[in-house]
């Protein structure tokens, strides 16, 4: 099963540099690492979300809306829609939105089993990666 | 042997006759029908490292020249969408509100485009936002007055040898090519061809008298996509939008949308 993941990932670097919408609104300076529950995976244009639940130091839940790419992108990169669940833990890599809201441009996302995929975010290598804050 | 000199001269007759025929309608045209994929460059350029190894890859595309009277507009409006994106508060482009290319962008096929030959004519499917136009064949070109000004235009062609021909009229004023501005007066012409078996070129001719001091011409380029069917594409949950000041902004927050 592992073997089509990694071509997925290296199909996802040679993606179009293009992309319908501007992601400037997106921090190109950081990124965050955030670890939580799949409330949905929503399959939609002109952009796919995943929507996860985040657990606080505080015990509190906070919710995050992650913006993906096309769907259409992402099948020629071999997504399906199945391929994330409500329910699955994972941990996404993320541009967080500048002006703070809980929200954020989904760079890539590690399943429960260890898979890490990519939505194929045009010019990925523009959003500067920061280790994780723990 | 009568008979025989006889059916000869028939099924001579009728090959002249053929000949004749294909003649007038001229050689068949190439087939370019089925989807292709951008191919080897960004928006005309070379590709990164600059090879161009056997000749597929076009010309660098040409940069716009406007007049006097129209050039301060378009400099300004790309210094502010440069300005606002280095602030990231990106202005909003019609993909914000779900809108298509439209003319002549919709051919940069930021998704695989599709062409369909059929008798009369050729149409065009961007896969992003389900665009299509229609290039009617061996038509005449209306009158820029008698044609009511939309995102596609008006377009008729003919075949050149190996080369499709189109002209087209008829793009609203606010479907820009690159934020360039355009009177009504716009005229686009396109030259599609093959320039190897897999790879088609779109050079792109755009003129304006009264915006362009000449006109200039960009160059597109896609490679043929064996065995893909272009994939629906219906902008379902826009969550980004338009703010007073023409600033991009998202809704956060599950939309409910499945």
């Amino acid at each position: 099963m592992k073997a089509p993941f990694a071509v997925l990932v290296v199909l996802a670097v040679a993606a179009p540099a293009l992309a319908h919408h501007s992601f400037a609104m997106y921090d190109h300076t950081r990124t965050v690492t955030l670890k939580g529950e799949v409330t949905k995976f929503q399959w939609t244009n002109p952009h796919g979300y995943l929507e996860i639940d985040v657990k606080q130091k505080d015990g509190a839940t906070k919710h995050y809306s992650l913006e993906m790419t096309s769907i259409n992108m992402m099948m020629r990169l071999g997504w399906r829609s199945n391929m994330i669940k409500a329910g699955d833990k994972v941990v996404c890599t993320v541009s967080p939105l500048l002006n703070g809201e809980p929200a954020g441009l989904l760079l890539d996302v590690t399943l429960p089993d260890g898979r890490k995929l990519e939505p194929g975010v045009p010019a990925v290598n523009t959003f500067k990666r920061t280790p994780p804050e723990d | 042997m009568k008979r025989d000199n006889v059916t000869l001269a028939i099924a001579a007759a009728l090959i002249v006759a053929s000949v004749l025929t294909q003649a007038q309608k001229g050689p068949t045209p190439p087939n370019i029908s089925g989807a292709w994929e951008r191919y080897g460059f960004n928006l005309g350029q070379p590709t990164a490292d600059g090879r161009r190894p056997d000749g597929t890859v076009p010309p660098r595309s040409e940069q716009p020249v406007l007049k006097p009277s129209y050039q301060k507009e378009y400099q300004d409006r790309l210094n502010a969408v440069r300005d606002a994106n280095t602030k990231g508060a990106p202005l909003a482009s019609n993909y914000v509100d779900c809108l298509g290319d439209g003319m002549p962008l919709m051919m940069q096929a930021m998704f695989p485009i599709e062409f369909l030959q059929s008798p009369g004519q050729v149409t065009v499917i961007e896969e992003a936002f389900t665009q299509v136009r229609r290039i009617k064949l061996d038509k005449p070109q209306k009158k820029i007055e008698d044609v009511e000004p939309g995102f596609y235009g008006h377009s008729v062609g003919h075949w050149e040898g190996d080369t499709l021909m189109v002209d087209t009229i008829g793009i609203k004023e606010n479907i820009r090519y690159n934020n360039l501005p355009h009177s009504d007066q716009m005229r686009i012409k396109e030259k599609i061809h093959l320039v190897s078996p897999t790879v088609l070129w779109d050079e792109v001719t755009i003129e304006d008298p009264v915006v362009l001091e000449k006109p200039f011409t960009i160059y597109y380029a896609y490679r043929r996509m064996v065995d893909y069917t272009l994939l629906e594409y219906i902008c379902e949950d826009n969550r980004e939008f338009k703010d007073a000041n023409g600033v991009q902004q998202i809704r956060v927050g599950d939309s409910g949308k499945k």
